[in-house]
């Protein structure tokens, strides 16, 4: 009786003042439910089968790296990069970092880059910063500070590997042609 | 109008008080700090520190690092401290660590390798620096 009375006045901060201990128990029926009404929550909660996608609400901020390899939806800020497969990123949403994805749909703010696939800026973007893409599409009023680089899944180094053995392979030939001759 | 859909659009929360619910799925794993007034539900991996509201690290959810927080609800792994005014733990937890908290509940069969010491209420609200403690 007197711990159910602390319990649930303790979150308030307010006073933990215990009760008399010589109270009765006759309010039993009203007091007793109300630790099984606090508990009941808690494990429907847990239950719930929502464990897919993944959200971000506006309250939270997060400051480090989020990875996943299923959606994402993010309302609050993040400090950091986040990887995901879909990334939706809300319209009150701000992100300082790199957002890679298969397909990313910004409505809110990014300060940093975008690598994805599909990438789609709608009305209410703020884009700072670069986009890498293989397939874009800006809604009108977005906003875009920043280069738009159709080189998603292109690796840099990759070419430059490529050509050189050519080069070289061609020289020697050349060079054997015109002694020959 | 669009023609290039999302492949999975995510649906905006609905209005009201779920809007603070923060859902991390189980395929998500997060390095570094985790800040909300709101309400946070872990079912991934999270390596480092939670400030919430209420925090739930479900089933199969595993956690390295400290929560702070006014309900906390472990039913997961856990590998850290947590401090709490109400702690409850489940059936299928496992924490190491430190539980520091006003009220705990501790489910049967739940795995505790923990110290556990009490603390006022006022502990918590004053809470603005943790204190070090060894393992």
């Amino acid at each position: 009786m007197t711990i159910f009375n602390r319990n649930d006045k303790a979150p308030d901060g307010s006073d933990i003042v215990t009760p008399p201990r010589e109270m009765p128990a006759p309010p039993v029926t009203a007091e007793t439910k109300r630790p099984v009404a606090t508990a009941q929550p808690i494990t429907s909660s847990v239950s719930s089968p929502s464990s897919g996608v993944s959200l971000i609400s506006k309250a939270l901020k997060i400051t480090g790296q989020l990875e996943s390899t299923e959606d994402i939806r993010i309302d609050g800020e993040i400090d950091g990069d986040v990887r995901g497969v879909s990334v939706t990123v809300g319209s009150n949403a701000k992100i300082k970092g790199t957002v890679y994805g298969d397909a990313v749909e910004l409505s809110g703010t990014v300060n940093g880059k975008i690598e994805a696939k599909k990438v789609v800026l709608t009305s209410t973007a703020r884009m700072s910063g670069d986009v890498i893409h293989q397939d874009i599409k800006i809604e009108s009023g977005a906003f875009i500070d920043g280069h738009c680089r159709p080189e998603f899944g292109k690796a840099g180094p990759k070419p430059a590997a490529v050509y050189k053995p050519n080069a070289a392979a061609v020289k020697p030939a050349d060079a054997e042609f015109e002694a020959k001759h | 109008m669009s023609s290039t859909p999302l492949r999975a659009p995510a649906k905006a929360p609905p209005n009201g008080a779920e809007m603070a619910v923060s859902h991390l799925g189980r395929a998500l794993s997060v390095t570094g700090t985790l800040d909300t007034d709101g309400e946070v539900h872990i079912h991934g991996k999270i390596q480092g520190r939670i400030n919430a509201d209420r925090m739930v690290l479900s089933a199969g959810a595993a956690m390295d690092g400290d929560i702070v927080a006014r309900d906390v609800q472990i039913a997961g792994r856990l590998n850290g401290r947590i401090f709490a005014v109400n702690v409850t733990l489940d059936a299928s937890a496992d924490v190491t660590g430190r539980i520091f908290h006003h009220t705990v509940t501790v489910a049967r069969g739940a795995r505790v390798d923990a110290r556990m010491p009490w603390r006022p209420p006022s502990y918590f609200e004053t809470l603005d620096q943790l204190p070090e403690t060894r393992p």
